[in-house]
């Protein structure tokens, strides 16, 4: 493996050991793995992103009007179950999840990689401390406790990104704390140790930068997902609330029709499939995009 | 303004070519299947006209089951409840096809001259289904039972006044009130009310209806055998009902597809034109007084100034909503209830759509720059989310901004139920005074909106009291127009009562008081040949 990302180098220059290896995305196209991901993803991205201004002057319908019956086949994709163009609402749908997802997802890397790290470089009572409390958290399944939370709090948007996140953190915080403790004892660390350089300055500028591979492997990871939560929570009723537009939501609302009116439900099934096969390939490529370089020096 | 009444005929609309070969192809499947499995092919023809043919099994699927089903003839709360208590008793009274009273165990119910006392006359020859005779001891055993304060069942709330019933003769009975009511007839003829004999044990239950249990496991199925001691002279004709539990609509439409039921109640509106072009499934489309009203708190901010809830009332396209929410199956709406009743005055001018009236009563109010409200919705009944999101779509127009909250069921009956702001219910048919008796009157058990008005209770009092039709017409409309120009209730459609069936399943009729498949009158059904 190691030999063929090598050699597919456009470049074409002799393997570098220097400080500065090719960068991660590069390493990434070049494996096709990677490819597959970067386009999956970056299909749905744009249609997320630019779909909501697409969707009034491609249907004729804003994704709140109503088009014709309830099922019907009118239109490109019909109609959905309050009569409402599927096309307009499908386009209009996927911004948010990308939005909450990508909120959630750094959230849950801040406050998860700060932890890890914490942990790893305090050692002593404080690591004990902040890993217990993670394996308690870690217990309780994620959508159960989201489930909670929401029930308590009320479906809004900043409830969804901040329970995601926060079940997230343990994991990160894990995968933050291992990768921070191989780190740990390299002279660079030591060195600046012994310049009494501040704690929090070390984790910063010496231990973060170090361990992002992994952090990065970990972030696609949890990107997929975030998506995956959200849009099951929307689709129990418990996310995104009507009448907004929303992949989730829109599975839940059509799914009666199925037999009847099945794009309600394929085309958002499909975005949602699209989008995490296609941030997981990434996350996958990443990793051993980063892996190399750890190799490597 | 002429009567308002949905003019589209259900069914009218054409399916699409696309839309007819998309359904056949994923109905095709289950239809060859169900073809195997009964012999009852999609072209083949039914004998279901001419008489009765005896025999056959009758199964029913429905939904909303749980394990906290009932068979108590006064407990029934879903729809298999509903199914089992109409099969398995009798109600003194009880509503026909087209909502009228028409007696069952009593030959007649009158009042005195003051409305204070109703006489009971029993129908000679019933037995109940242990072969023991009706009397006048089971009709005051059953009351006891009904309003009994430890436990008061469903329809309690609407006998409040009743002091006494007191044998009085062999096959008479007299129901003693404590004020006046000239509807006891409407509280008492529902099916929550039937007569159960002395010593009644819901575990064991004996009535008198058509069908006697069998078997009955809640949540999953019921078993039900004729009654050997029916009194009645029509039916019932199959060996055998059985009603069984499904947990969704998906499934339960899959299972009549698929031939595993005979008929389902309650399809989803939406629904109806793909399963009615089935060639082998037949719809039966009642009219009904059934409602999904929104409900404004009349003694609570914004909905406190009447100039609001008339705004709301005028941001609403009824039409519209009949048509997103119901497919089309539905009656306009005028903000009153009662559209079955007699003295519903169908001559006050439908309210329409009028956004720039709307605004202007909004910014009289203080609200020019807009509104913003939240709106409390809940699966409570198929279309109320629905209606939720068009009206907030609808609002949009006069510059009022509806955020939806939604809750589930459990959460929205819950301890804020009755108290919500800004929310919803439902209501199956009811008779003007009856609803408002439950609803509308200060006191009422479910006083949604909040509505206190002592010109109105005076007029509603007065109506129970007034045992002369024309004159209590007269003062039923003066409430309706109270209702019509300040109440708390948007009320924009009356929702038909859409079920399917096999075509081989006959004695189906369409049946305006709410109660799915012909108001579950099981006993005229009948299963038909193959000819």
């Amino acid at each position: 493996m190691s030999t063929h990302i090598l050699t597919s180098d456009p470049t074409g220059a002799p393997p570098r050991t220097s400080s500065k290896p090719p960068g991660v995305l590069r390493r990434v196209w070049a494996q096709s793995e990677g490819r597959v991901g970067i386009v999956l993803t970056a299909v749905v991205v744009v249609l997320a992103v630019f779909g909501p201004l697409l969707a009034a002057p491609l249907t004729g319908y804003t994704p709140y009007q109503f088009a014709d019956r309830p099922f019907a086949h009118s239109g490109v994709f019909g109609t959905d179950n309050l009569g409402r163009s599927v096309l307009a609402r499908f386009l209009d749908g996927g911004r948010l999840l990308l939005l909450y997802s990508v909120l959630a997802t750094a959230l849950g890397m801040v406050v998860g990689g700060a932890l890890g790290m914490l942990a790893a470089y305090a050692r002593g009572w404080l690591d004990s401390v902040i890993m217990r409390l993670n394996d308690i958290v870690l217990a309780i399944p994620q959508l159960v406790f989201a489930l909670l939370a929401i029930t308590v709090l009320g479906p809004k948007g900043w409830v969804l990104v901040v329970v995601i996140g926060l079940t997230h953190a343990p994991r990160i915080a894990r995968v933050a704390r291992s990768a921070t403790l191989r780190v740990i004892n390299e002279d660079y660390i030591r060195a600046a140790e012994m310049y009494s350089v501040p704690r929090w300055r070390i984790i910063g500028r010496e231990i973060l930068p170090n361990i992002a591979g992994p952090l990065s492997v970990e972030a696609g990871l949890r990107l997929t997902y975030s998506i995956g939560a959200i849009a099951s929570l929307s689709f129990l009723g418990l996310g995104m609330q009507p009448p907004t537009a929303d992949w989730g939501l829109m599975i839940n609302e059509n799914r009666i029709a199925l037999s009847v009116q099945p794009w309600g439900v394929l085309l958002s099934v499909f975005a949602i499939a699209v989008l995490t096969i296609g941030t997981n390939l990434l996350a996958d490529a990443i990793a051993r995009a980063t892996a190399q370089t750890t190799v490597e020096e | 303004m002429p009567e308002p009444e949905h003019r589209r005929r259900p069914g009218a609309h054409r399916l699409s070519r696309r839309g007819l070969l998309g359904s056949g192809a994923a109905l095709g499947s289950l239809g060859l299947l169900a073809a195997c499995s009964n012999g009852a092919g999609g072209g083949e023809h039914f004998q279901v006209e001419g008489p009765p043919r005896k025999g056959g099994i009758l199964r029913v699927g429905l939904t909303g089951g749980s394990a906290a089903d009932t068979a108590d003839a006064h407990s029934p709360v879903n729809n298999g409840d509903i199914a089992r208590t109409v099969n398995l008793y009798d109600p003194l009274l009880m509503r026909d096809d087209d909502y009228v009273l028409r007696p069952r165990l009593a030959t007649s119910f009158k009042p005195n001259a003051a409305a204070t006392v109703w006489t009971a006359t029993l129908r000679t020859g019933v037995r109940f289904s242990d072969g023991s005779p009706l009397e006048p001891e089971d009709v005051v055993y059953t009351f006891k039972r009904i309003t009994d304060k430890k436990d008061p069942k469903v329809i309690a709330s609407g006998l409040t006044m009743l002091d006494d019933v007191v044998k009085t003769g062999p096959h008479t009975v007299e129901f003693r009130l404590s004020e006046p009511n000239s509807v006891l007839d409407d509280q008492i003829g529902q099916y929550a009310g039937g007569i159960v004999p002395r010593g009644y044990d819901p575990k064991k239950p004996i009535g008198t209806g058509p069908f006697v249990l069998e078997s009955f496991a809640p949540g999953e199925s019921t078993v039900l055998k004729p009654n050997p001691h029916y009194w009645g002279k029509t039916g019932p004709f199959v060996d055998e009902v059985r009603l069984l539990s499904f947990n969704d609509d998906d499934a339960v439409i899959n299972a009549l597809l698929s031939s595993q039921v005979d008929a389902v109640s309650q399809i989803p509106l939406a629904l109806v034109e793909v399963i009615g072009s089935d060639e082998r499934m037949a719809i039966l489309n009642s009219k009904t007084g059934r409602w999904m009203p929104f409900t404004m708190r009349v003694d609570r901010p914004p909905f406190d100034d009447v100039r609001v809830r008339q705004a709301f009332r005028l941001v609403v396209d009824r039409q519209q909503m009949i048509d997103q929410v119901l497919s089309g199956f539905g009656q306009l709406g005028n903000d009153m209830y009662g559209i079955l009743d007699p003295a519903y005055p169908k001559d006050i001018p439908q309210r329409t759509q009028d956004i720039a009236k709307a605004k202007e009563l909004l910014a009289a109010a203080g609200h020019g720059n807009g509104l913003k409200v939240e709106l409390v919705t809940a699966p409570i009944q198929s279309g109320v989310v629905e209606a939720a999101q068009v009206f907030a779509q609808q609002a949009k127009a006069a510059d009022i901004d509806v955020s939806i909250r939604r809750v589930d069921s459990t959460t929205f009956f819950g301890d804020d139920y009755l108290q919500w702001d800004f929310a919803q219910d439902f209501w199956n048919s009811r008779n003007i005074l009856g609803q408002t008796v439950a609803g509308t009157v200060k006191d009422a058990p479910f006083n949604e909106t909040h509505w206190d008005n002592p010109r109105f209770e005076r007029l509603a009092a007065q109506a129970r009291g007034e045992l002369d039709e024309a004159k209590r017409a007269k003062l039923i409309r003066q409430g309706q127009e109270m209702l019509f120009d300040e109440g708390g209730y948007i009320i924009w459609g009356f929702a038909n009562q859409v079920d399917a069936y096999q075509k081989y399943v006959a004695g189906m009729k369409e049946n305006a008081t709410g109660i799915p498949l012909g108001g579950y009158n099981f006993n005229r059904v009948w299963i038909g040949e193959v000819s």
